[in-house]
Order: structure tokens, then C-alpha cells, then sequence
């Protein structure tokens, strides 16, 4: 049978994987490079985790999310592995080097490194007209997200929705990369499908063209070419790691939509425009309408502009000047100068330097052999200042110094020669500020904070408040006689309940119209807020038979609705109206009890929504008001919803 | 009750099971929840981990059908009727709780109090 074949070869992959990971890691091994292999194995957990999260997640954003983790970690594997076989090859060489004894010390300066920042990623988009006016169906939806890499540095950008509203895809991270001036930053832009129907391709050939002839004429040509598995190359993400680490069958799948390779000449303190090559076409499923073009900022500053490289003492003298005016300094070589202080502790004290040599290009730099006045050699730096020629002259205390500072006068120049732009003023890297966490609870000072709501027998305070507050407020006058059909929302005889409670006031006559506009909002499925008010209120104004509070509840929520009542007046009171009259009748109500009945009457502070807010829809959703009208009951009641200071109960 | 992101979640869980009861025209169970992956963790009085997201029971009718059951409040529900409610958002949770068609509810519920019941028959 099929399935049992597919089941067989699904354990034959996985067995290989095995063994690639067990190979993976005796390279890592018997390189001992544990640098490397705590790297290698890191990721192989990564992966793991993702795989593991890419099965069990239901959600599409996780799915997207996970499958992206997955796609970076295999090649984040695949490039310390070619790493690894690198560091053997260099290995090699070197015994066979050391053996033949052929290759002599190799004067091999090499370059200084230097960090090279990419930021402000932005790729444009060239939508088609026709997407806009004739295909009216649901948005098209693609996940992107760029890959950047920089020989085994691989870092991936955080993921982007894309649909036919964006003109550009913006990545805002700015990642910093440690490299030397002949660096390659490879920038992948992967691209995976958003839509919920399309499964992995194991659908029957049959059905698959039934339903893609059945579906609108764009829709079926993306289904048939998803469940197509030949179509877009299925080797994604280089053929090699597909093979090594297989990518599971479930879930999204990005695919390579497009790449280019920047390097040193790309690099300038300003925005720039590359050109894209894109791989795949309209055909694809994962395929998004790019310009051609990505803009970004690539910015690099070698370690020799932002480093002290040398310092020393020195004894300087300016050319033409008197033979014994010899000054003593403490030399800096930092970029693009010579920073000479009166003492070493200048430096720290950010005193200025007392004079400064530029060492530039246009420097020129020699040792003169013979010098009258001392027995070492001294350093000529000559600079061309306006029009004219200035030349220092310096010494240092020994051979060997003077030897060390014409070290390192060379490799300057020659980390110059090699960074070339980057070279001529210091570009600016701004480092990533870290994430601020999303849902911040901002406890301004307030209401909350004078108040001390400790034990039930408090609460009478916090009662004693609101029915101030609500007599401040002109309730009762703005309240006419209750609607006949009123009575249909009172209590009925039928309910459970062991008190009666709350009292029939003309309070409660906005409910009804609010139900309304509950109703045309949660439509799909049965809404609690259409359940008759008894059951509200046998849950609303629920004793005191259950234990006393434990834990002290968060009162924000009073906090924004006292702020509220300040602000606005009526509305919100309504509910908890209902509260201090009936709290004579009844034992002392526990704190828990509290919170939810502001719970019901808080709110955004904005002065739009109401106290509809952040309550549970057992109170109606959208207690009180008569005035507004449901149109933008339903408005508060979705931006109630949506607030996330809030924290929603529904009964049920 | 914390949870690692990318690892399974564990629990010790009680089954309870609830009937709807007619409540009118409407099938109640008598409880209510609060939470969800949409809603401030910091607000939730009864979850021992402030950021966790999951859907709580916040109160009990009492003499309703989930009282009868045996759920309790500050229960974290963790399925309905084998739907995962640990990462759902407060109205999904809802509407798996009110399916019309649905007269019996089974849910899967964690409190603290079991995990330490179950340390201590180990001990």
C-alpha cells in the first residue's frame, strides 16, 4: 500500500538525519574547534525545537514562524559545516606545508577586520493593476523574510506579511556582521505561500484538478502548481541541504525568491540601490511581483578607524624647527590620526590632544637611517596641510619601539589601502536597541495607588466611591421610566438562584439595544451576551459562597474605570450601580467580586470608547448606554475587545 | 503552570465533564473564563506565572452544571472536547465552549493543587 511505503521512507529520512547530525558533529569533534561544534550543536537543537513546534503549532503565524526558525538553522548548519571542511582542508595544508618545507614564513600582511552593518532594508514592489481592480477575492498573502550572510554568519530578519497594500517590503533590523574588506554579504529573500488551503502535495491527482478547475481561474493555478510538486524547484534552499537535513512534509515551505551578493564596493554611509536576480516566476506559489531592485544602507567601519592600533611614547619635532626642541608625548594611532597627548592620563580625562598628525593616504612615511642628534632611527611623516609640505619627525626610545611604530605605520596604511572608502571618514552604526516588551502594564499613578484594598471589609470603601461617583453623576434623572419590554429582560421566576438580588431598576434599560449590536457582531457562533439577563446576573452578582479571595486581584482595571467615570460621567456607573445598592442585602462581598464588576465599567481611557469596554460580554458587551447609537456600540464593543489593557471574561 | 516555547507542555489534568444545561433557549454551563493569547496575562488573579496566556476559570454558578462537575475556580483549561484551548484567543475559547449543537462539554482542566497531590502519592 502506499501509505505504508511513504510511512517506510518517512523513517528511512529520518534515520539519515540521524546519522548526518552524528556526522556532522564527529567533524566538529575531531576538529576540535569547540567553538564550532558548540555552534553546530546549538542549531541541531534549534532545529529540533522547531520541527517539534512546526507539528504540534495549528496557528498559520506559528507555523510561518517555525518554519522560517527550521530554514535558517539547516543552513546556518550547512554553513559551519563547509566551514568545518574548510578548517580540515587548512589543516591539511599546513602539515603537508610544514612536511615539504618548501613554503618559507610568507610575509603575508593580512587586513584588519572591521564590523559592516547592512540596515534599512527595503525592497519595492511592482504590483499589476489587475490585482487591484479585478481580483477582488481575498488578499494574496505572502511571508517573507531576507536571510544575510557573511561567510558562517548567517542571520535572518524577522518575518513580513506581504500582500498587494504594501509598495515595498521594509525590514527593520539593523545586523551587524564581523568581516574583512574582501567579505561577500549574500542577502536571500525567501518567500513561502500565506493562504490556510494549501496542504503539502500528497493530494490525489484527481482531486486536486477538480479542485482546481472548480476554484476561480488565479486561485486553482495556484493550488494545481502547490500540489504540483515538480514545479517550483523543490530544492529551495540548495540542493545540498534538502539531502542532508530534509525539511519536514507538513507545514509552509519558503522558497528562494531572490538573492544578490554584496561586497566592499557596495559600501557607502549612504542609502543604495543593488539590483535583485530572482529566481522563480508569476507561476509559483510563493511568488511576490518585486521592482528588481533592494535599497539598504551598507555601512563598514574596520577595526583600524575605531581602534587604538598603537601608543607609545614618542619624542616629536616638527621639520625646520630648532634640532633640540624635541617634545615628549604620548602617541595614539586611532584612524585617520596621530593623536599626541602631553600624558598617558590625558586620554582618560578627555583632555584634548596636543597636537594631532593626520596619517592618511597622501601621508608619506619614512624612516631616516642617520640621524645627527641619536643613535636610533627616527620616523618622518610628511602631510601636505593647504599648500605646503609639514613634516614631523619622531623617535622613539629604542630600536625596537621605532621598529613597532613602523609596523604598524604599514599595516596601517595598508588596512587602508584594503578598506579603501571606508576608510576616509568613520561611518556611523547604530547597534539594535533590544526589544521592548509588547504589552506593557503602565501603572500611572492614580486612584489604585491612594486606595488599599486589603481584606473584604475594604470594599465597603471602594463601594462607598462608586455610589458617590454615581450620584455626582446625573444617573437617575438621565434615566426615564424603563420601556415596557423591559420586563422581558428582568429576572425571571425560572432561575436558579438563592438571593434575589439585584434590584429592577430603570438602570438597565440601555441593554437591549446593546444586544443588538452584540448579535450582529459574534453571528457565527452562539453568544453568551444574548443570554437573558438572569443568567447574567446570577453570575454578576454571584456571592459570597465562594471562598474568600486568596490573592489579591489586580485593580487596575478599577483604576481605568475610576479615570473614566472622571472623565466621561455616566456610562460606566451604570453597571456597578447596581452594585452598591444591592451590597446592603448582601454579606460582604469579596474582593474578587469587585474587580469584576468594574471590570465590567473600565476601559480604554480614550474618550471614544466607552465603559463597554473591557468587560465581559456578560454585561451585555456594551452595557448601558442608550444614547449612541449600535453602529458605534459595535465600534467600542471590537475596540473593547481589541484593547489589550483589558482582560476579558466571558460566561459561558 | 510556565511553559518553554518549543517545548511540549505538561500537565497533571483532571477530566471533568459537563453537561449543558437548558437554561431559556440557551445551553449554559455556568462558569466563566477569562484569558487568552488576545488578553493582558498581567490582569489574570489566578495564574501562578504572570505571562501565561491560557484560559482560566474565573467564576462558578453555583449549583450549575460545572459546579456539579467539579470544576473549580482558578482552573486553567487546557481542552475542550479535545481542542487545545492553550493558545487560543479569549473568543475562540468562547465559541468552543457554546457550540449550540454540542450538549456535553469535556474539558481538561490543571490546578495546582493536583500537581500536588500527584508529588505528594510519589513521595
Amino acid at each position: 500500500m502506499p501509505m505504508n511505503r511513504y510511512a517506510d521512507m518517512e523513517d528511512k529520512l529520518r534515520i539519515l538525519e540521524d546519522l548526518n547530525m552524528m556526522y556532522i558533529r564527529q567533524i566538529a569533534l575531531s576538529l576540535q574547534d569547540s567553538d564550532i561544534q558548540k555552534k553546530i550543536d546549538h542549531e541541531i537543537r534549534m532545529r529540533d525545537g522547531a520541527c517539534k513546534l512546526l507539528a504540534a503549532c495549528s496557528q498559520r503565524d506559528q507555523a510561518l514562524e517555525a518554519s522560517k526558525s527550521l530554514l535558517t538553522c539547516n543552513i546556518r548548519i550547512m554553513a559551519y559545516m563547509s566551514e568545518l571542511q574548510r578548517m580540515k582542508e587548512a589543516q591539511v595544508m599546513q602539515r603537508v606545508a610544514l612536511r615539504s618545507s618548501d613554503a618559507g614564513p610568507t610575509d603575508d600582511r593580512l587586513p584588519c577586520k572591521g564590523k559592516v552593518a547592512i540596515s534599512d532594508l527595503r525592497i519595492p514592489l511592482m504590483w499589476k493593476d489587475t490585482e487591484y481592480f479585478k481580483n477582488k477575492g481575498e488578499l494574496h498573502r505572502c511571508a517573507v523574510f531576507c536571510l544575510l550572510q557573511v561567510g558562517a554568519e548567517i542571520h535572518d530578519t524577522d518575518m513580513v506579511i506581504v500582500d498587494r497594500t504594501l509598495t515595498d517590503i521594509c525590514f527593520d533590523n539593523t545586523i551587524v556582521f564581523e568581516a574583512s574588506p574582501g567579505f561577500e554579504l549574500r542577502v536571500e529573500l525567501y518567500s513561502c505561500c500565506s493562504e490556510e488551503d494549501y496542504s503539502a502535495g500528497s493530494t490525489h491527482r484527481k482531486l486536486a484538478s477538480k479542485l482546481s478547475s472548480s476554484l476561480g481561474r488565479s486561485a486553482g493555478k495556484k493550488l494545481r502548481v502547490a500540489m504540483d510538486p515538480g514545479a517550483c524547484s523543490p530544492i529551495s534552499n540548495g540542493g545540498g541541504a534538502t539531502l542532508l537535513l530534509p525539511l519536514p512534509s507538513v507545514g509552509p515551505k519558503y522558497h528562494l525568491l531572490a538573492h544578490t551578493t554584496l561586497s566592499l564596493s557596495h559600501v557607502q554611509d549612504s542609502f543604495r540601490t543593488h539590483d535583485l536576480s530572482i529566481s522563480g516566476n508569476e507561476e509559483c506559489s510563493h511568488w511576490v511581483p518585486l521592482y528588481g531592485n533592494v535599497c539598504c544602507r551598507l555601512a563598514a567601519q574596520p577595526h583600524c578607524m575605531t581602534q587604538q592600533m598603537i601608543s607609545g611614547c614618542l619624542k616629536v619635532k616638527q621639520f625646520g624647527g630648532d634640532p633640540q626642541s624635541w617634545t615628549n608625548v604620548y602617541g595614539v594611532l586611532k584612524g585617520t590620526n596621530l593623536f599626541c597627548y602631553h600624558r598617558q592620563e590625558d586620554i582618560e580625562a578627555n583632555v584634548e590632544p596636543a597636537f594631532t598628525i593626520s596619517i592618511n593616504k597622501k601621508t608619506r612615511i619614512r624612516a631616516s637611517e642617520k640621524d645627527l642628534h641619536s643613535k636610533a632611527q627616527s620616523i618622518c611623516i610628511s602631510n601636505h596641510y593647504g599648500g605646503e609640505e609639514v613634516t614631523h619627525t619622531l623617535s622613539a626610545d629604542s630600536r625596537e619601539d621605532t621598529h613597532r611604530w613602523m609596523e604598524a605605520f604599514w599595516q596601517q596604511f595598508y588596512d587602508m589601502s584594503q578598506w579603501k572608502q571606508c576608510c576616509d571618514d568613520l561611518m556611523k552604526i547604530e547597534l539594535p536597541s533590544p526589544r521592548k516588551p509588547t504589552l506593557v502594564t503602565s501603572k500611572q499613578g492614580s486612584l489604585y495607588h491612594e486606595m488599599v484594598i486589603d481584606t473584604s471589609d475594604d470594599i465597603s470603601t471602594v463601594t462607598d466611591i462608586l455610589a458617590r461617583r454615581m450620584q455626582e453623576l446625573e444617573l437617575r434623572s438621565q434615566l426615564g421610566t424603563s420601556p415596557p419590554w423591559m420586563s422581558l429582560f428582568e429576572e425571571s421566576p425560572g432561575c436558579p438562584r438563592t438571593h434575589n438580588r439585584l434590584p429592577h431598576s430603570p438602570l438597565r434599560c440601555p441593554r437591549p439595544g446593546l444586544l443588538s449590536s452584540e448579535a450582529s457582531l459574534t453571528s457565527d457562533s452562539y453568544s453568551p451576551c444574548s443570554t437573558s439577563p438572569c443568567s447574567r446576573h446570577s453570575g454578576w452578582a454571584e456571592p459570597l459562597s465562594s471562598p474568600s479571595s486568596h490573592f489579591r486581584p489586580r485593580t487596575l482595571s478599577l483604576d481605568a474605570k475610576l479615570s473614566t467615570l472622571r472623565g466621561r460621567g455616566y456610562g460606566g456607573v451604570l453597571q456597578c450601580s447596581c452594585q452598591p445598592p444591592s451590597s446592603s442585602s448582601l454579606a460582604p462581598i469579596p474582593a474578587q467580586r469587585i474587580p469584576q464588576a468594574t471590570l465590567s465599567c473600565s476601559s480604554s481611557t480614550s474618550s471614544n470608547s466607552s465603559s463597554e469596554g473591557s468587560h465581559s460580554p456578560e454585561l451585555s458587551n456594551g452595557t448601558s448606554f442608550s444614547r449612541p447609537s449600535s453602529a458605534r456600540r459595535s465600534l467600542r464593543n471590537l475596540r473593547a475587545k481589541l484593547d489589550p489593557r483589558n482582560w476579558l471574561q466571558s460566561q459561558v | 503552570m510556565s511553559f518553554i516555547p518549543g517545548q511540549p507542555v505538561t500537565a497533571v489534568v483532571q477530566r471533568i465533564e459537563i453537561r449543558k444545561l437548558q437554561h431559556g433557549e440557551h445551553l449554559i454551563l455556568g462558569f466563566s473564563i477569562g484569558g487568552g493569547i488576545d488578553q493582558d496575562p498581567g490582569q489574570n488573579p489566578f495564574s501562578e506565572d504572570k505571562s501565561d496566556k491560557g484560559i482560566y476559570v474565573t467564576r462558578v454558578t453555583p449549583g450549575g452544571p460545572a459546579e456539579v462537575a467539579g470544576l473549580m475556580m482558578g482552573d486553567k483549561v487546557m481542552q475542550v472536547n479535545g481542542w487545545d484551548m492553550t493558545m487560543v484567543t479569549h473568543d475562540q475559547a468562547r465559541k468552543r465552549l457554546t457550540k449550540k449543537d454540542e450538549d456535553i462539554v469535556r474539558l481538561l482542566v490543571t490546578r495546582k493543587s493536583l500537581e500536588q497531590a500527584v508529588r505528594h502519592s510519589m513521595m
